[in-house]
């Protein structure tokens, strides 16, 4: 079909000049040129697309026997099975740990969404902010730009995710859910797999609740059963009618968070009632992702998009005006930029371990390698004195380096796979970052990554060996002795790196387990041991504050008159899990500051054995209508009144400096306790009364004589046996919490040993190679030794003392690499040195043991030399 | 010596005995299209007209750039006597061959 004028598609004469360098590829350009507006663009293509037809068919190749050469590579690996295998689970290790991890930092920045053409769905953001903008403003946006009156995008949606409570009878559990405008399906594209997605007449005020199921939770509640469509589920108290299942494999737009079921957005009460208040512009926020028109490019989008968010700021004023600029993106893996930012450098660190680790496998195989041209020099000699190019020996050996790759990134993928599902099922689970499930699947994305680290890893252990076969010494390598001394020299460099990297990633995966350990020692500043702790909802709409307080009094009570009961108190949060904060300043013109802060009645801090160390606890005195108290820590004292008394001294509690803020007398000083996790700093922490500060989500502290965990479901039936509607969250030990506070260690700590363990088999392999390898060399001397009188255990250490020579001088350089690069770490070590001697010896020391194992197995085959068979060599 | 050019071979050479001194690449595809009905791609063109130039069937030169062309030059090509030869001798062959054959 002829297109009218324009120039001929770039890209395609970029390949042509690929195709067909320097003059000839002018020529043809000039040729298609001069047809290109009477023919069109397909046509230009299809020429083009011709002239690679031609190029690559085998008469033009410019290596003819490209194919012979792995035929013969194959031949070759063939007849060698135990090398060849030895080679591929080398490879086959290094690829699939290298594939696993690159699934996990694929699934958080690079997957798209699993919809209809992903690449036209664009994530909207707002620099340096977790929401894009007010649902207000995303109604005007989806007005001015989506049809019927705008034309840049098919369709805007606007999404909210959160954590929330699924109540399912005896428990309540944290679980993701998103809230999502109604033309969420219509969007994303979007099938079911039973029921319907959302109507305009879900999101309207007071609209029947319903909700949609995904996949995970309708196969784990429901069993797949069709009869889920009408029921019913409680989410924070509100009861939704199921309506619909999403499709399998939609997990949400929250990566690594995978949504359990969607509500409609605006018909949330709260969502409703700031929706009333015609005057608020800025709340409540969400996210936008919109699908663009057909023919709308995104820069397009992104102009249309800036335009219209400067017209609505200038026709809705608003007091908050310093906001980021807009942001557009395909919307792919996750797209708040809170989640990038924690997981970059944890993706980093475990890319370049796993680096290491494939560099490792890759020497490992290059050693293999240069091994097997000892034995090969006189085959490649006589090829050469034949005439065989040194271009076309070193092709050959890299045939043979590829066919080799192949089987490794084969091998390697599967390997891969399998620890992607041994890895999602042994992480410890988050649930209070809602990451209760890993998604790990090898994808296209995948394998490709595996064909090019095969592809990397073949170049580079090839390299070597194939420049040394370049240029072999022909009258040496027809003799049948080749001495080899500089390829051992060669071998022994490779086994000293290996030793050092390995070392490297031991040291690393020690240093966080001591970490690990000295975090779990650490003084949390209270009393864990035999303490377990509920959580309850003790709000609206069942309770109201009063009959709220009768209710904890009540429970309180009962917990108490419990058998196995030393004592119990309630408070806001729990140690080491969650916290909660308010705004304090020590004088009326300062502007105030958060500090961290919890709610506790009298006698929270004997349950917990929190020593006051100045001034009272709580009393029962300290009730609604009594001058309000609060207890400060060591640190705000320290930090507003230095070097002076705290007792007595006031403190603002309030954000808004313009409201009226609350004063209150500080009545004691508390010492210092880690508050969110066993790593912080010390922290200005303020405690008020519950009796003054009413919270209706409580957490149930109690002490126990006996183990806590024991007392877990006595604790439960309590509660219900007060109220059986009541919602119990989670009940964990306290010992519990402190150690999920931890995970972010414990994750690094899991990967780095499994990863550190792997390279030190591999080198271990590889020292092996290298010692057996010089035992097989020096047979004859060894035999000639013998004979001449020379011991068995002498020939013993020769051997041993080769391996572990080689082994010191590896440990030596990974100690040093290690003291260099171990202050990446420091940030996860709570505090201990990055130069931990005792981890740094440890892992030393566990190379020594693996060296003398990896060099006892050819010296034993050495000592065993028969001097007369050895001598009978040739 | 004794081998003949193929029939693609032939076609591309009459097709740039037709053009004369107007044979470069766009007009031998359309000659070849208009005349033997066939389509042809650059790409098997180009593969052609090298393969004959190495036989010394044909030789070839560079013309000053023009700008329907985005500034880039032609190449024209002549056939050559050993071309000519070739030709001939195929052709001769081809008489003697249906020489006194009758097809039904």
């Amino acid at each position: 079909m002829p297109e009218a004028g324009g120039t001929p598609p770039r890209i395609a004469e970029k390949l042509l000049r690929r195709l067909a360098p320097g003059r000839e590829g002018e020529i043809i350009a000039g040729d298609l040129r001069e047809e290109f507006e009477s023919r069109g663009r397909i046509w230009y293509w299809s020429q083009v697309l011709s002239c690679a037809a031609v190029r690559l068919s085998p008469h033009r190749l410019t290596a003819p026997d490209l194919g012979q050469d792995f035929h013969y590579a194959v031949r070759v690996l063939r007849r060698n099975p135990g090398y060849a295998m030895t080679a591929m689970v080398c490879l086959a290790l290094g690829i699939g740990v290298n594939s696993t991890v690159f699934t996990m930092v694929n699934e958080l920045f690079w997957q798209p969404l699993p919809v209809a053409q992903a690449n036209r769905v664009m994530a909207i953001g707002r620099e340096s902010e977790d929401s894009t903008c007010s649902y207000r403003d995303y109604l005007e946006f989806e007005r001015r730009l989506a049809p019927p009156a705008g034309a840049i995008f098919s369709g805007l949606l606007a999404y909210d995710d959160s954590a929330t409570s699924l109540d399912t009878g005896e428990v309540s559990q944290f679980i993701m859910a998103e809230a999502v405008s109604a033309n969420f399906a219509e969007v994303l594209q979007l099938p079911v797999q039973a029921g319907r997605w959302f109507t305009t007449a879900d999101e309207q005020r007071g609209a029947d609740p319903v909700a949609v199921l995904s996949d995970g939770a309708w196969t784990r509640r429901y069993g797949r059963s069709p009869t889920a469509i009408g029921q019913r589920v409680r989410l924070e108290s509100r009861w939704y009618r199921i309506v619909g299942v999403a499709p399998r494999g939609f997990l949400g737009l929250s990566p690594p968070h995978t949504a359990e079921l969607w509500i409609p957005f605006a018909a949330q009460p709260w969502v409703s009632d700031l929706l009333a208040n015609a005057g608020e512009r800025e709340r409540p926020r969400v996210r936008v992702i919109g699908r663009l028109a057909p023919g709308v490019g995104m820069r397009q989008a992104e102009a249309a998009l800036k335009a219209v968010d400067v017209q609505v700021r200038r026709e809705f004023p608003r007091d908050n005006t310093s906001t980021g600029p807009l942001t557009v993106a395909v919307a792919a893996g996750a797209s708040m930029p809170m989640v990038r930012e924690v997981a970059t450098p944890i993706a980093t660190l475990l890319l370049t371990v796993t680096g290491i680790v494939l560099l490792i496998a890759c020497v490992n195989v290059a050693n293999l390698l240069l091994s097997r041209s000892v034995v090969r020099q006189r085959e490649m000699a006589v090829r050469r004195a034949l005439g065989a190019s040194r271009w076309r020996l070193a092709r050959q050996m890299l045939a043979e380096g590829l066919a080799l790759a192949a089987g490794g990134a084969a091998f390697g993928l599967c390997v891969g796979a399998g620890a992607n599902v041994l890895l999602a099922r042994s992480l410890p689970a988050l649930p209070h970052i809602g990451m209760v499930n890993l998604n790990l699947h090898v994808n296209w994305r995948v394998a490709a990554f595996a064909a090019g680290a095969g592809l990397l890893s073949a170049v580079l252990f090839t390299l070597s060996p194939a420049l040394e076969h370049s240029r072999p010494d022909l009258t040496n390598s027809l003799r049948s002795d080749g001495s080899g001394a500089r390829r051992m020299r060669q071998r022994d460099i490779y086994v000293v790196a290996q030793v050092a990297l390995s070392l490297t990633l031991l040291i690393a995966a020690t240093l966080l387990v001591r970490g690990l350990q000295h975090a779990q020692n650490m003084d949390p500043g209270f009393s864990m041991e035999h303490r377990l702790a509920a959580r309850i909802y003790v709000s609206e709409p069942e309770y109201t504050e009063a009959s709220g307080r009768v209710f904890v009094q009540r429970l309180l009570d009962a917990v108490r008159a419990t058998p196995g009961v030393r004592s119990a108190t309630l408070s806001l949060t729990t140690p080491l899990n969650m916290s909660d904060s308010v705004c304090a300043a020590v004088d009326e013109s300062t502007r105030p500051r958060r500090a961290r802060s919890d709610v506790v009645i009298p006698g929270y801090f004997d349950t917990l054995a929190i020593p006051i160390l100045r001034g009272r606890q709580f009393l029962a005195s300290d009730g609604a209508g009594s001058p309000r108290v609060v207890i400060v820590n060591e640190t705000f004292a320290a930090r507003y009144w230095p070097k002076q008394d705290p007792l007595g001294k006031t403190v603002w509690l309030g954000c808004d400096t313009k409201q009226k803020r609350t004063l209150a007398q500080v009545v004691g000083l508390a010492r210092d306790a880690k508050y969110e996790s066993l790593d912080e700093p010390p922290r200005p922490f303020v405690y008020r009364p519950l009796a003054q500060d009413w919270a209706g989500f409580l957490a149930v502290i109690v002490e126990t004589v006996g183990p806590p965990g024991e007392f877990t479901a006595p604790l439960r039936g309590i509660l219900h046996g007060l109220d059986s509607t009541l919602r119990v969250y989670e009940i964990e030990t306290l010992e519990q919490y402190a150690s999920e506070s931890l995970w972010k260690v414990r994750w690094q700590a899991t990967l780095l040993g499994v990863f550190g363990g792997l390279a030190m088999l591999l080198a271990a392999v590889g020292l092996y190679g290298v010692v057996a390898y010089g035992v097989a060399q020096r047979t004859r001397e060894i035999g000639v030794r013998m004979a001449m009188g020379a011991q068995r255990g002498d020939v013993l250490w020769m051997v041993l003392g080769r391996g572990l020579g080689l082994t010191a001088l590896g440990i030596g350089i990974g100690v040093f690499l290690s003291a260099w690069l171990m202050r990446v770490l420091a940030t996860l070590l709570y505090g201990m040195s990055p130069l931990d001697p005792v981890a740094f010896t440890t892992a030393s020391l566990v190379w020594v043991l693996m060296a003398m194992l990896a060099s006892y197995v050819p010296a034993r085959r050495a000592m065993r030399v028969e001097p007369l068979v050895a001598l009978r060599w040739e | 010596m004794g081998e003949h050019p193929g029939e693609f071979e032939q076609i591309v050479m009459l097709a740039v005995l037709r053009l004369g001194d107007k044979a470069y690449g766009v007009p031998i595809r359309r000659e070849i299209e208009k005349r033997a009905g066939r389509a042809v791609t650059v790409g098997a063109l180009y593969s052609t007209l090298d393969r004959l130039e190495a036989k010394g069937y044909l030789s070839s030169w560079f013309a000053d750039p023009v700008p329907e062309r985005g500034g880039r030059s032609r190449r024209y090509f002549r056939v050559e006597p050993a071309g000519i030869e070739a030709l001939t001798s195929a052709r001769q062959m081809f008489d003697r061959m249906w020489k006194g054959v009758r097809l039904a």
